[in-house]
């Protein structure tokens, strides 16, 4: 076997598996840039091919020396299925192994390769408006499939800026990812600060940035990105691709400058041979000087904003924590003063001090550590007070849009849970940290200063402890990112297997068996991945046994006292601290990760303090008073997203009293339009005016006075059956709550409840789906706005109740301006006015006999069975 | 806790446990060992002689060397047991999970269950390893290195040997006091939130009322008022995160403060004071593993729990016999009494119904009025409070579970499709059908008009839960496993979302056109479905109050006749027309 240098020995004592690839195909998808495909028949049971991931390829030496060359390849395409992929190449003069092999290869040849420690790029799989604002991606042509793959998974309405710094004329050649919100620069080479000097200057707030340049170009765009425009770490990720300078030709695609400087068997590099032709015309304008507006504000640094005010307080907790910890120390410390005493034979009072010192910081200690946990709770309540106001505050004047966005379960999550693991961050994360910390320095600090050779030699176990864990994290890879996949699907499937569980009982076999089959291969997985590491595992805990550090510090500290180099009391340090410091020292780690979870809390709470509010915008004088009952809708466009619109261009004429139908295929806005009129977003262009004023001049007292909304998910709040019904006119008398109820049928019904209009209604009401519509709709009854939005599919929400739903909604739709969402057709056959919506557009307006007639877009819906999506849903379970 | 552990270890790993246990406490002697080897090899070395320490460092190797061998074999063994407790206990759960009472899967139990089932796995491995062998030499070790002091020093050995139980306690009840701080800070939280959380979730119904601002300024008020309230109880936890390190640090003074007292009265040297002040040290210790354990102990202990939890949850009663009926049967239901929280709140209460062989039942009624119920013990899925099921005469609770579930098929309202393909999901229902008997209720079921669509036909795979077919098309191969299945009794209950016309079909489909010899029962909502029907039972509060033919109970002009007359209007309802009277 050729040999492979340092690096081979590095990843083979890493336990690296090598992979057999043959080549199958091969193809030049621009000048010096050749695409070659292979298969292997185990590298996909090792990896999961993601954005970004690269292989390791040991190519032959070119000059057939017996010695494997090491370069490191993205994978721009695979299909596990097939067990193929390809990389790309770029093939530059002069050739290094890769290339040389890559220039030459042809279907049938058979190469060797490794996948140890890739990169992965993953989007942040949260709510979609948590999405970067953008992406700011960074390389060249040997980063090229990286970033084409970046740019393949994302969003389509998330714009990208890719950046390519150019050598040649032909690198412009290369094909690029298409994306819609993608523009590409190419920026000619001049030197190391031409790259990053190229990037414009302006505000990047809530961009993500990906930079795979070259080494040194990198340097400076680290420091412009950071610097100059403020991206904090977590938002910028970087790697260099290959080193300029030190062969030029030959590293050009390999990844790591670390792989590069062990790479020993390299051919003598060439000087930099290029000076790159570059057209005048290309050239990028002059850098933008630093300047302090360029310095934009990420999300990802909300935390701290939620925190400054806390600042100061958690500053003087962790320094009082530090003395705490310190004081816990101090017996230890006394300890070895007191066998210094008895050894001096120093009188019994002396001994009696270092007593009564060791009871009297007891004392102390407890003392502080009691009054700064009791003060840090104060502090938290205070905050947490203020925190919960603000919120408070904030729910109540963000878009109603906002919660649809959501589901119950998310902003259940940032309420209650997220406030949670803010008190812990300030009550008991924060100390802990401090405590962490603190310890371990202190004792190695005492230790070191006591006898900095026996001190040095407890750093043996933490190495043999680190050395084996970075081999393990290494080996599980692959398997640690297949486990969170397996937990997850196990997840989903025992939701399913519990769903399933009627099925199960009575049909048995089959049903079961899947899920039976699944939990086997999940137990054969985590055996798989699990077990190799036994060894490894039993290494780590036993090396950091205070066992072992005791044996190490008797052994070489009697060697040391017998050969007079120290003298023994100095021993005794190490014999009462140096024992437990493995463990003080790898619980740092542990100490910090409760940090975490609470900054993360604290940046979910701020980013929705954050959120822009609904305002009321100063009345215009322009405005008219007319019918109250008047909608109009004036060239309305709508976009949940900038450059992705949902509505465009809709102007429709709502005359007092009448009923509209919204109609349209589910995606055709008629939802969101519906939403717009009840102020659930801010429109992006037109107005909407309701008598004759604008919506957003209306303050939410004024808007909701005048439009009330029923849609197919009902909400009761807290409280009795009349509290329900008299929401929005809390001083009705019971006699017109009763009306109301009469004519929303539900009167009777809520006559058989336990104490009739008195029973207090929560979430879980013992009401069916019909009955809390048609005490929603008793409540719109008695609030009489004179305009109202509704959603038709609530009439058949609950087949037992449907004819009583909908008298409820024949009584509530009389007299009132209604704009109905209608998901079938023949439902609304008899109403005023039909609006239909064909991607964000106003296909077609008229009556139901006219429409038919036109053969258009309703007549295609009428005639494809009328139901259009019955069970869309316009707001969210908000349970 | 420790039961529920044993319990599931598997069965021939007795022996493997009895090992594991003796080289645990072999482990904590050899470790004392090393600690009082110090007491002669300290001494040593600040006694005249320092050379005279080498014999016992020698020891002290020796004996580190043995520990570490017994130690690697304790954690071989502890993996061991992990991996079979994994197996073991991930089958135990599921096992469980299908014998279950179906009532007691409540929202939190179903939350427990999947958890058991979805992320105890990697705990369980470790469990042993990282939990109980470091837990039983924490402490074992104190009290071995107590009872080796004893010679060397009675005084100490034996202040030693009552720390033990002082500071296990105080271990104890630390984190029984902490375990109660956590658990009042949750409740707290929750307290404070759940109005914030309420307000969140009727931002709609507020706005629309114009109710926000008050509301907010309600809510924002009792906030302030629980708030002070709620703290107060919370800072009287403080004690327990300190009681423990007060308890080591004062155990530490106390002992130190022996040696110097034996010490200074002659009774010991002076290096040998010394040595044990270290050996203190060492019996300490492991104490301190034990507090940094603490958090693991207390997920494990959650993780056991909730294991426990879903062991012990209600099983379903079965019995023992083994009869196969395979014609149409006779169902009775002998004064049924069902609850599903308790017999307080009983769904159906003395509860009579006879189903003659081969007719088809509509049961229809309001929400709430059963319908459901009736249908789940028709299936067996729930066992009657009280009173009997007979299915030709044959008590089904005398029946095995097997043989009960032969006697049902039954179509859901949410279908259940496991991740395979149509055609596998159809023979669920019956595995020995033949292709053209499978085909045969695809048709009936309107499944082929699935299969011709899709490009794999019937080896189409449904994805995981089905979803990759649409909720209409799920339901149709429900309703072919159902059909499919040769079972004497079936019973459909119709989805309450609007079906599609083709769906519609099936389910009349299904209860006509269907030739097996079965008896049937639908509960059904649209009159489509109920037309099917040769009786139609009328159900309210638990009971029957009309029951007959169709044209009978029209006749009747009763209550099925008033909802027969809604649901034909409500078919035909348009929005804005004059409202009835």
């Amino acid at each position: 076997m050729p040999k492979r240098g340092f690096q081979g020995a590095v990843l083979r004592s890493f336990g690296a598996q090598d992979h057999e690839a043959t080549v199958t195909d091969t193809e030049m998808l621009a000048p010096g840039f050749r695409r070659i495909w292979f298969t292997s028949a185990t590298l996909f049971d090792e990896i999961e091919p993601a954005p970004t991931a690269w292989l390791r390829f040991w190519f032959p030496d070119p000059d057939g020396k017996d010695v494997e060359h090491q370069r490191a390849y993205t994978i721009s395409e695979a299909d596990v299925e097939a067990n193929t992929f390809a990389v790309d190449v770029v093939l530059h003069e002069p050739a290094g192994a890769g290339t040389t092999w890559a220039a030459n290869a042809q279907p049938g040849m058979t190469i060797s390769l490794t996948s140890m420690g890739s990169s992965r790029f993953e989007l942040p799989a949260e709510l979609p408006a948590e999405l970067p604002a953008g992406y700011l991606l960074i390389g060249d042509s040997s980063s090229v499939a990286a970033l084409n793959s970046i740019v393949r998974t994302i969003p389509a309405e998330i714009p990208i800026e890719l950046y390519l710094e150019q050598h040649r004329d032909e690198d412009k050649l290369i094909p690029l990812a298409d994306h819609p919100r993608l523009s590409i620069h190419w920026v000619p080479r001049h030197g190391e600060e031409s790259f990053a000097a190229a990037i414009e200057a302006r505000n990047w707030s809530n961009w993500y940035a990906w930079a795979n340049p070259e080494s040194a170009s990198l340097k400076h765009i680290r420091n412009r990105l950071r610097d100059e425009f403020g991206f904090p770490k977590s938002e910028f990720h970087q790697q260099a691709y290959w080193v300029h300078g030190r062969s030029m030709g030959k590293l050009r695609s390999n990844r790591d400058i670390a792989d590069d400087a062990a790479d020993y068997t390299a051919e003598t590099a060439p000087a930099e041979s290029d000076p790159i032709p570059t057209s005048a015309t290309d050239r990028v304008s002059a850098p933008a000087p630093t300047n302090s507006k360029n310095q934009g504000a990420w999300r990802a640094q909300a935390g701290s904003r939620l925190m400054a005010p806390l600042r100061r307080s958690l500053i003087i907790a962790g320094i009082v924590q530090g003395i705490v910890t310190l004081i816990q120390l101090a017996p230890f410390f006394l300890l070895v003063q007191l066998a210094r005493l008895l050894l001096d034979d120093a009188p019994e009072s002396q001994l009696w001090r270092v007593g009564w010192w060791a009871v009297g910081l007891l004392g102390l200690g407890t003392l502080l550590s009691s009054a700064l946990m009791f003060w840090l709770h104060t502090v938290d309540a205070r905050f947490e007070q203020s925190i919960r106001q603000r919120l408070l505050g904030k729910l109540a004047r963000l878009p109603l849009g906002w919660f649809d966005a959501r589901t119950s379960g998310q902003v259940k999550q940032l309420v209650q849970d997220d406030t949670l693991s803010l008190h812990y961050l300030v009550t008991h994360a924060v100390p802990d940290a401090v405590a962490a910390v603190v310890a371990p320095v202190a004792v190695l600090v005492y230790l070191f200063v006591v006898d900095w050779r026996l001190a040095l030699l407890l750093f043996i176990p933490i190495l043999v402890y680190v050395l084996t864990m970075s081999k393990l994290v290494v080996q599980s890879g692959s398997k640690t990112s297949h486990a969170l996949k397996w937990a997850e699907r196990m997840n989903s499937e025992a939701g399913g297997y519990l769903e399933g569980q009627p099925v199960v009982r009575v049909f048995g076999g089959a049903t079961a068996s899947t899920f039976r089959a699944r939990l086997g291969e999940y137990i054969t997985f985590l055996n798989e991945w699990q077990r190799p590491f036994i060894r490894q595992k039993t290494i780590m805990d036993l090396a950091t046994r205070p066992a072992t550090f005791l044996l190490l510090i008797v052994v070489f500290g009697t060697l040391l006292i017998t050969t007079d180099r120290m003298n023994p009391v100095d021993l005794l340090p190490f014999l009462l601290l140096g024992t437990t410091f493995g463990a003080r020292l790898l619980g740092i780690g542990y100490g910090l990760s409760g940090l975490r979870a609470g900054f993360l809390a604290a940046r979910r709470i701020q980013v929705t303090l954050d959120e822009p509010e609904l305002e009321t915008a100063t009345a215009t004088a322009t405005d008219t008073e007319a019918a109250s009952g008047l909608v109009e809708f004036e060239n309305v466009d709508f976009s949940y997203r900038p450059n992705v619109p949902v509505l465009q261009a809709i102007s429709i004429r709502l005359k007092p009293g009448t009923v509209t139908a919204l109609v349209g295929s589910s995606g055709s806005g008629k939802s969101t339009l519906a939403a717009l009129l009840a102020r659930f977003h801010d429109v992006d262009s037109g107005r909407i005016r309701i008598g004759g004023r604008d919506i957003r001049e209306l303050t939410a007292e004024e808007l909701y006075a005048r439009v009330g909304f029923v849609f197919q998910q009902t909400q009761l709040v807290h409280g009795t059956v009349h509290d329900n019904i008299a929401l929005a006119v809390p001083d009705a008398t019971r006699e017109s709550v009763e009306n109301a109820a009469r004519e929303a049928q539900i009167h009777e019904r809520i006559l058989r409840l336990p104490q009739g209009y008195e029973t207090v209604l929560g979430p879980d009401a013992a009401l069916s789906g019909g009955e809390r519509q048609r005490l929603t709709i008793a409540r719109a009854l008695l609030a009489d706005t004179p305009v109202l939005v509704l959603d038709e599919a609530t009439a058949f929400a609950d087949p037992e109740s449907e004819y009583l739903v909908q008298q409820a909604l024949n009584r509530l739709t009389v007299g009132r301006t209604v704009l109905v969402i209608a998901h079938r057709l023949h439902t609304i056959t008899g109403v005023d006015q039909i609006v239909v919506l064909d991607h964000g557009r106003i296909a077609e307006v008229g009556i139901h006999e006219e429409l038919l007639l036109t053969n258009g877009r309703y007549r295609q819906l009428w005639d494809a069975g009328g139901t259009v999506n019955p069970t869309a849903t316009m707001t969210e379970e908000t349970r | 806790m420790i039961r529920t552990l044993f319990a599931l270890l598997p069965p021939d790993t007795r022996s493997k446990t009895t090992t594991h246990l003796i080289l645990t406490v072999l482990s904590a002697m050899l470790r004392a060992g090393t600690a009082v080897a110090l007491v002669p090899l300290i001494a040593a070395l600040f006694g005249q002689v320092p050379k005279d320490a080498w014999p016992w460092v020698a020891l002290l190797v020796a004996l580190t060397v043995a520990g570490w061998i017994v130690d690697w074999l304790v954690a071989r063994i502890g993996f061991d047991l992990g991996f079979g407790l994994l197996d073991t206990g991930q089958h135990a759960v599921a096992d469980q999970i299908s014998r279950t009472r179906l009532t007691w899967f409540n929202a939190q139990n179903t939350a427990t269950a999947r958890q058991a089932i979805a992320s105890t796995g990697p705990e369980l491995v470790g469990l042993m390893i990282y939990l109980v062998t470091p837990l039983l030499s924490a402490i074992l070790l104190p009290i071995a290195i107590a009872i080796a002091l004893v010679p060397i020093a009675w005084q100490l050995g034996l202040a030693a040997l009552a720390g033990v139980p002082i500071l296990l306690g105080a271990y104890v009840a630390a984190s029984r006091i902490g375990r109660a701080a956590n658990q009042g800070m949750m409740d707290a939280n929750s307290s404070l939130t759940e109005r914030i959380v309420e307000f969140a979730r009727t931002q709609h119904a507020l706005r629309a009322a114009r109710r926000v601002a008050p509301e907010h300024s309600l809510v924002g008020e009792a906030l302030a008022h629980q708030h002070g309230a709620t703290r107060r109880l919370l800072l009287m936890q403080i004690p327990g995160q300190l009681l423990f390190s007060l308890a080591s640090q004062l155990v530490l003074i106390i002992l130190a403060g022996t040696t110097v007292v034996l010490a200074s009265s002659g009774k010991l040297s002076v290096p040998e004071a010394i040595a044990l002040i270290v050996v203190i040290v060492r019996y300490l210790e492991p104490f301190t593993v034990l507090a940094e354990l603490s958090t693991g102990v207390e997920i494990s202990i959650g993780t056991l729990r909730r294991m426990h939890s879903v062991l012990n949850a209600p099983q379903t009663n079965s019995g023992t016999e083994e009869a196969i009926i395979t014609n149409a049967a006779s169902i009775r239901l002998e004064d049924v009494r069902f609850g599903y929280g308790g017999d307080d709140l009983a769904v159906l209460d003395g509860f009579d119904l006879t189903l003659q062989p081969g007719t088809t039942t509509a049961i229809v009624g309001p929400s709430g009025s059963g319908k459901s119920t009736v249908l789940a013990l028709l299936a067996g899925l729930h066992d009657p409070g009280s009173g009997r099921i007979l299915i030709d005469d044959i008590d089904a609770a005398s029946l095995t579970a097997e043989a009960r579930a032969k006697m049902v098929s039954v179509v859901f309202q949410h279908p259940y499709l496991f991740d395979g393909t149509i055609r596998e999901n159809i023979l669920a229902g019956n595995p020995d059908a033949t292709d053209p008997e499978m085909k045969e209720v695809a048709r009936l079921a309107r499944v082929d008009s699935v299969t011709n669509r899709l490009p794999d036909g019937w080896d189409a795979r449904v994805g995981e839960a089905g979803t990759s077919l649409s909720g209409g098309e799920r339901q149709r191969v429900s309703i072919a496993r159902a059909l499919l299945k040769p079972a004497p009794l079936l019973l459909v209950d119709e989805a309450t979302s609007a079906l599609d016309t083709e769906n519609e079909i099936a389910i009349t489909a299904a209860l006509t056109d269907d030739s097996r010899s079965r008896t049937r029962v639908i509960v059904a909502h649209r009159l489509g479905s109920i037309r099917a029907a040769d009786r139609v039972i009328f159900l309210e509060d638990g009971r029957i109050v009309e029951d007959g033919s169709i044209d009978e109970l029209l006749a009747a002009d009763c209550r099925f006749a008033e909802f027969w007359r809604q649901q034909d209007a409500a078919t035909g309802w348009r929005l804005g027309t004059t409202p009835v009277a």
